[in-house]
């Protein structure tokens, strides 16, 4: 327990990073979300899924949501997208009220929701397509999207025939194709081994720079959301409520190896500590078997 | 000391059997019934409680007429022997009549031997010339044991020395011998050997029926018609409603309950209903076939499309699919693997309505054999049938799994071939396809090329 007197504190920011803030707070707000309760009425009661939650996200912005497991992060990213209504609150994308599942904001879902009847090529027309754009003219964007994600090889494939990763990859091009304004993920990588997931995340931010999209991305992972994010919204549980929004201080672009940095690992041991405050994890030890002490098992 | 491999790893908790050992076991799983079938029919000992006659024998005083191919209990045969016997030997009054009955105890034999065609059965001048034959030895018939050869040539010592043709008048009044009755040991009628069987299978599909009924090849038509039509109009009707309760609350809490109902009240009980509504022929009983199995599908198709992956239509939903586009670009595309197994295991169903429609009104089709050929105890007519009505539905159940894969390659459960096949059948479409595409794609092309070259040419 050394390091933690060692480690800068996250709100260090180099002038470099802060100015980047500055520029990133003064863009038009991409989502606004105002007030937002959810309760669900379920058979064994009502149930606060969120409360009174509020934050705002600008244009080209990549945040992340993170709070423990039960604390409503797939409620809000299901509000937000229009699947699941509010009880009270509201939601703006661009500056409208959002009523409704739309094009206008793309999800990728943690489960593999690809269409297993179309292939890949398919499924990334598929937005264009119900909103009235040509076969053609689908299809021509659809190569570009699936381009964009490494992907070109496997147009023709069904999805059984593609690994976790390559599915997600899918899954983003074609939420991607519809051109929306405001690209949600609710952990998106969460089903893949950590190999891929180091891949894909990669992946992600250079489809980031590389698309005009602002990306709202749900995750438990705190390695993740620090590597990814520009801002990290922590969640609290029972019901799930605002706890803080924290500026990542890690500069960009980001490397695989700044996962090493001091103020990356301040930035992970602040939120860690938000999300699991210590001392209050000393649990019994279950009854086990108790091995002779050995010399060389230290 | 180990086990050679053969005998290990058959029984593993569910873990497939190699390719190899599946197949025989499939072989197996056929052949054991048969060879069932076969040890009870032919191994003598194992049961066989009765005697089928093959000559049979009328007795003085007796009410019950038996005829060959009857069935008599293993215990009673020696006492009707006997009594034939007996009744040979014995002082009897003759007369020319009887003696031209007991000419004719032959018939039966020739017509079995082929030599005689089954109308000419009280034909006596042939008989009489079949009697010569047999007994001086120009034509031999084996199913007679030496017993009755015996009777035989002496019968036709009588006969001969009255007259070397048939002529009633010539007849001898000397009373001629019965043949003795003989017989082998058989199982109870309703379990024919496989031999008969097939035997009476093969000549009831390629004779001509006996009196002017349908042939065989008319009632599986027949049949086959009643239930594709009962099951096609099940599928228009069932389809759509079962999709659309799967989908819609409405339509689920409108329709099932009363389906859920409909389906406990038995379709049967309806027949006399649909045969007063729809008169007779085919219509009731395409109805019925209809009737027994639409609650059934719609209650099914209406549990798979619930059984849909919700986040498919979700990820529809946030692609910007409005909820008209849903049930066709998602529900029908995302359910068709499981509508068409569901399909399938009611056509199967299906089977069991046909059987009892084609009992309502004017009997039909093959259950029409059954029916009344096992009336008269004759099962093994009414076994080729009911193989018949097993090997199709089996038949057409196999080849419309086969045809899953060709269908839905998609669902990544088709084998090599089905997939083979799928692609070839679709290659003519694809192939026209994709040069459609590609002229469109250039039409497209020149069109966005001359918009580019306008402008320049307007501004000086
Ligand atoms: N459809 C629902 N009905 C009732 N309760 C729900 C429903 N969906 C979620 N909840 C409850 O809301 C809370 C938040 O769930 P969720 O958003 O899935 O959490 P997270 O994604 O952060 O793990 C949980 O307590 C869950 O039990
Ligand atoms: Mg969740």
């Amino acid at each position: 327990m050394t390091t933690i007197e060692t480690l800068p504190s996250y709100l260090d920011q180099t002038p470099e990073v802060a100015a980047r803030f500055a520029r990133l707070v003064e863009r038009p707000v991409a989502l606004e979300v105002k007030g937002l309760t959810k309760v669900f009425d379920s058979s064994r009661g009502a149930v606060t899924a969120l409360k009174d939650l509020s934050f705002s996200v600008h244009k080209r912005e990549f945040t992340c949501v993170i709070g423990p497991s039960g604390c409503g992060k797939s409620t809000l990213v299901r509000i937000l997208a229009g699947l699941e209504t509010a009880t009270s609150g509201e939601v703006l994308v661009g500056g409208k009220s959002v009523s409704g599942p739309g094009p206008d904001r793309g999800m990728v879902f943690q489960g593999y929701t690809l269409f297993p009847w179309l292939s890949v090529k398919e499924n990334v027309m598929f937005g264009p397509k119900v909103s009235g754009t040509s076969s053609v003219a689908a299809e021509r964007e659809a190569r570009q999207w699936i381009d964009l994600v490494g992907l070109s090889k496997f147009e023709n494939a069904y999805p059984y025939q593609l690994s976790g990763g390559m599915k997600q990859r899918v899954a983003i091009a074609r939420a991607l194709a519809n051109q929306p304004q405001v690209l949600f993920m609710d952990e998106p990588f969460g089903a893949l081994d950590a190999q891929t997931r180091c891949e894909m995340q990669n992946y992600l931010l250079e489809i980031w720079k590389n698309v005009d999209i602002t990306i709202v991305f749900i995750t438990h992972d705190l390695d993740e959301a620090v590597f990814l994010s520009d801002r990290i919204l922590v969640l609290d549980a029972n019901p799930g409520r605002f706890r803080e929004m924290v500026e990542v201080p890690v500069s960009r672009p980001r490397s695989n190896d700044q996962v090493f940095e001091p103020l990356f690992g301040a930035t992970r041991k602040h939120i860690e500590h938000l999300i699991h405050p210590p001392g209050r994890e000393q649990k019994e030890a279950p009854v086990m078997r108790i091995a002779k002490p050995d010399p060389d098992v230290i | 000391m180990s086990r050679p491999r053969i005998f290990s790893d058959w029984f593993r908790i569910r873990k497939d059997l190699s390719p190899g050992r599946k197949s025989l076991l499939t072989v197996f799983s056929f052949c054991l019934p048969a060879a069932l079938w076969c040890i009870v029919s032919y191994v003598p000992f194992i049961w066989h409680p009765d005697v089928k006659i093959t000559v049979a024998a009328s007795r003085e005083g007796s009410s019950t007429v038996l005829t060959a191919g009857d069935h008599l209990p293993k215990d009673y045969f020696p006492k009707y022997v006997n009594d034939v016997r007996e009744e040979n030997a014995s002082e009897r009054e003759g007369s020319k009549r009887k003696n031209q009955k007991l000419l004719r105890q032959i018939s039966p034999l020739v017509i079995e031997a082929g030599w005689l065609d089954e109308r000419d059965a009280q034909n006596d001048k042939e008989i009489y010339l079949f009697w010569r034959d047999i007994a001086t030895g120009k034509r031999e018939l084996p199913a007679l044991n030496d017993e009755n050869m015996e009777i035989v040539r002496k019968n036709w010592e009588i006969l001969a020395s009255s007259s070397p043709v048939f002529e009633y008048k010539s007849l001898p009044e000397e009373p001629l011998l019965k043949l003795v009755p003989q017989g082998k040991p058989a199982n109870p009628s309703y379990l024919p050997a496989p031999d008969e069987v097939i035997e009476t299978g093969w000549s009831l599909f390629t004779r001509p029926p006996r009196n002017d009924g349908a042939t065989m090849g008319e009632r599986y038509r027949s049949s086959l018609g009643i239930i594709f039509r009962g099951f096609l109009w099940a599928c228009l009707i069932g389809v759509p409603i079962g999709i659309l309760c799967g989908t819609y609350s409405f339509f689920s809490t409108l329709l099932e309950p009363f389906t859920d109902f409909f389906r406990y009240m038995p379709a049967p009980t309806f027949s006399t209903l649909l045969v007063a509504v729809l008169a007779a022929g085919d219509s009731p009983k395409i109805a019925l076939v209809l009737i027994g199995t639409l609650p059934h599908m719609i209650l099914m198709i209406s549990k798979t499309t619930r059984l849909l992956d919700p986040a498919l239509l979700e990820a529809a939903q946030t692609l910007g699919a409005k909820p008209r586009q849903m049930i066709g670009s998602v529900v029908l595309p995302g359910i068709a693997p499981n509508l068409y197994n569901d399909l399938r295991i009611l056509l199967g169903w299906a089977w069991t309505w046909l059987v009892i429609a084609e009992l309502i009104g004017v009997k039909s089709g093959l259950t029409e054999v059954i029916e009344t050929q096992g009336r008269f105890r004759n099962f093994d007519q009414v076994f080729p049938v009911i193989i018949l009505i097993g090997i199709t539905g089996f038949v057409t159940d196999q080849i419309l799994a086969w045809f899953h894969g060709v269908l839905f390659p998609w669902a990544g459960t088709s084998g090599r071939i089905s997939r083979a096949v799928a692609s070839f059948v679709t290659w003519p479409i694809r192939t026209v396809a994709s040069a459609a595409n590609e002229r469109i794609m250039q039409d497209e092309l020149a069109r966005e090329a001359r918009r580019k070259l306008r402008p320049s040419t307007e501004s000086p």
